[in-house]
């Protein structure tokens, strides 16, 4: 067991070192190449990267051993610091790395500024003339995140009892359809709701429709997981003690879960209609239709002046979902 | 007198490898008051859990009422749960529902999903929780959510709940243990009322000695799973306390 451990620990600590320095090696090259134009081949990366590591390693300077073999010391006073030093070129080596790569450019931050005059002076003077127009296309938005809300609601909370521990019975089939929602659901969610929009932009055409099913599927995963985790941190007191009534599982559900999860699964759906409505902007412009298409097509034109209105009514709409659901969470926490 | 509850040979093996319970034989007559006694840890709640099956015993025969309850699946195991009736030590409300709701999940054996989503509607379940409400003195509390309610409140809440079972067999697992001694009393004595008056047979693990006298026709002690002690109250002696409880242990009183 020990013995085991030990060379587990070991493996950890050599990987660690050997990544260490691999990465390491990898950033010098990129950024060789990066000024000097040098192409080095990246066989070289790994080949250095191996030697140090395996020496650092061997040497028992290395970080991988500070962290998964902290009591083997070292005798002297620079051999134990070394891994400091290393961590700390890591560190500001990825900095200088990041640096190049994203292009910082505080030159051009400082002195182009006249550039974005245009949307500067539109959002400043807005064109009112097509606030109806805007508007219009600002309640597709604000619905389709509401229709999107609603419809997973249902599926959301029958799954979610199903995707709770502490209501699977512990055998096989219990876990398997607690493993196979959990895993779909969590597949789900990790795909971003802007995908899922580009999916149904192809599938039932670009519009609100589109955007209401990519916010819907990104919603049904999102909260199946919030309200499985609520059920799954319920008092299961109350459980045991309607089971010993004799009720069936259906009435244990409904009589001993329910109440203990109801509150916290309306907070979590109007937080999820606030998180709907910022994401339908944002899925508009990959064809969910709503305001944001109209702001994808008035940039695309440079009407700066519309682009104006229409950035201040959704600035708009999110202030006052973010309070009003902020405010409803709190009334339902007093419950 | 005819005898409701049968052990043989009992045993509890948790997935932890804990031997809780090792071999249990015990006979309970109906319209018996038998007081658990026992260390923490020595199995009473898992005897009690066994007896409903909140827990799965690893073998052995339990009979209640003459049926084998270690056999019964699914709405035959409802159906002996409906009889057996369960006070816990946290009372296991619902928090926030009404103490009347509460009350009236003690009819969820005997109904059907429709007829208990729409319990207000029935005249008869809504006369019979009130009158069990009256019964434990909270009639004035019905509507108040048992949250809001004083812990002795609340178990007596608890115990209208078990009334509306109308059960053959309460199982009570050390209710009173967080309870002030005074609360205490009164709600062993709504448990002694309903032993006495209603000839229900309770079986009631507690951790004092003076209730035990008060209330209980027969004690029996557990220690290590095992049954060490089966007999009157009044045959607890300073030899037999401290073979239940250690050599260390002093008896507090408590009246
Ligand atoms: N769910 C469980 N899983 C594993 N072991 C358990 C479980 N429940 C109880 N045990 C163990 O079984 C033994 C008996 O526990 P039990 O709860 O029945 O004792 P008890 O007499 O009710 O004690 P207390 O007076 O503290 O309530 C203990 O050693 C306990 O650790
Ligand atoms: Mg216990």
């Amino acid at each position: 067991m020990k013995k085991e451990n030990k060379l587990k620990s070991g493996l950890q600590a050599i990987l660690t070192d050997l990544l260490f320095w691999i990465y390491i090696f990898g950033c010098v090259f990129f950024l060789i190449n990066h000024w000097f134009e040098k192409v080095i081949p990246s066989s070289f990366v790994v080949i250095f990267g191996i030697a140090v590591g395996l020496i650092t390693f061997i040497l028992g300077l290395s970080a991988g051993r500070k962290i998964f073999l902290p009591t083997i010391r070292t005798a002297n006073k620079w051999h134990k610091s070394f891994w400091g030093w290393s961590v700390f070129l890591i560190l500001f080596i990825t900095f200088v790395v990041g640096w190049n790569m994203v292009e910082v450019d505080l030159y051009k931050l400082f002195t182009k500024f006249q550039n974005a005059g245009g949307i500067m002076s539109g959002i400043f003077n807005p064109n009112m003339d097509i606030l109806i127009v805007c508007l219009t296309a600002l309640a597709e938005t604000i619905y389709l995140a509401l229709l999107a809300t609603i419809f997973a609601i249902p599926f959301a909370f029958i799954l979610s009892f199903f995707a709770a521990r502490n209501l699977m019975p512990k055998t096989f089939i219990g876990n398997t359809v607690y493993i196979i929602i959990r895993t779909i659901a969590t597949l789900f969610r990790s795909i971003e709701a802007i995908v899922w929009a580009i999916i149904f932009s192809v599938w039932v055409g670009i519009g609100p429709f589109a955007g209401m099913l990519a916010l819907m599927i990104h919603s049904i995963a999102s909260l199946t997981k919030l309200y499985s985790e609520q059920i799954e941190n319920i008092d299961s007191g109350p459980v045991e003690a309607i089971k010993a009534t004799g009720a069936s599982t259906l009435q244990i559900w409904i009589f001993a879960v329910v109440p203990q999860i109801i509150s916290p699964y309306l907070a979590f759906t109007i937080y999820r209609w606030d998180i709907n409505v910022r994401m339908a902007t944002i899925v508009g412009f990959v064809g969910g239709g709503g305001i944001g298409l109209l702001l994808l097509q008035q940039q695309q034109l440079l009407r700066w002046q519309n682009v104006g209105v229409i950035i201040w009514l959704i600035a708009a709409v999110v202030w006052i979902m973010d309070m009003v659901s902020a405010k409803v969470r709190e009334k339902l926490q007093e419950m | 007198m005819k005898s409701i509850i049968e052990l043989k040979n009992l045993h509890k093996v948790y997935a932890t490898g804990t031997h809780a319970l090792k071999g249990i034989n015990l006979e309970v007559k109906e319209g018996e008051f038998c007081i658990l006694l026992g260390l923490s840890g020595s199995g009473k709640s898992t005897l009690l859990r066994c007896l409903n099956r909140l827990i799965e015993p690893t073998s052995g025969d339990i009979y209640i009422d003459g049926i084998d309850v270690v056999a019964a699946k699914g709405k035959k195991l409802r159906y002996i749960r409906r009889k057996i009736a369960m006070i816990f030590q946290q009372f296991n409300l619902i928090k926030n529902l009404s103490s009347l709701t509460n009350v009236l999940t003690g009819k969820l054996g005997y109904s059907t999903l429709i007829h208990s989503l729409t319990f207000p509607q029935h005249k008869n379940d809504m006369k019979t929780a009130l009158e069990n409400l009256r019964r434990v003195g909270l009639k004035e509390f019905a509507e108040n959510k048992t949250r809001n309610l004083s812990g002795g409140q609340q178990q007596r809440v608890a115990i209208a709940r078990a009334l509306m079972q109308n059960p053959k067999v309460i199982l009570a697992d050390e209710p009173v243990a967080s309870l002030d001694p005074a609360t205490a009393d009164s709600v062993m004595r709504y448990l002694g009322e309903l032993n006495k008056k209603d000839n229900m047979t309770v079986i009631c693990s507690l951790h004092f000695l003076s209730l035990a006298r008060k209330y209980g026709t027969r004690v029996v002690a557990l220690k290590d799973g095992k049954i060490v002690f089966d007999g009157t109250p009044r045959e607890i002696d300073e030899k037999k306390f401290k073979e239940i409880y250690g050599e260390d242990a002093e008896e507090v009183k408590i009246r």
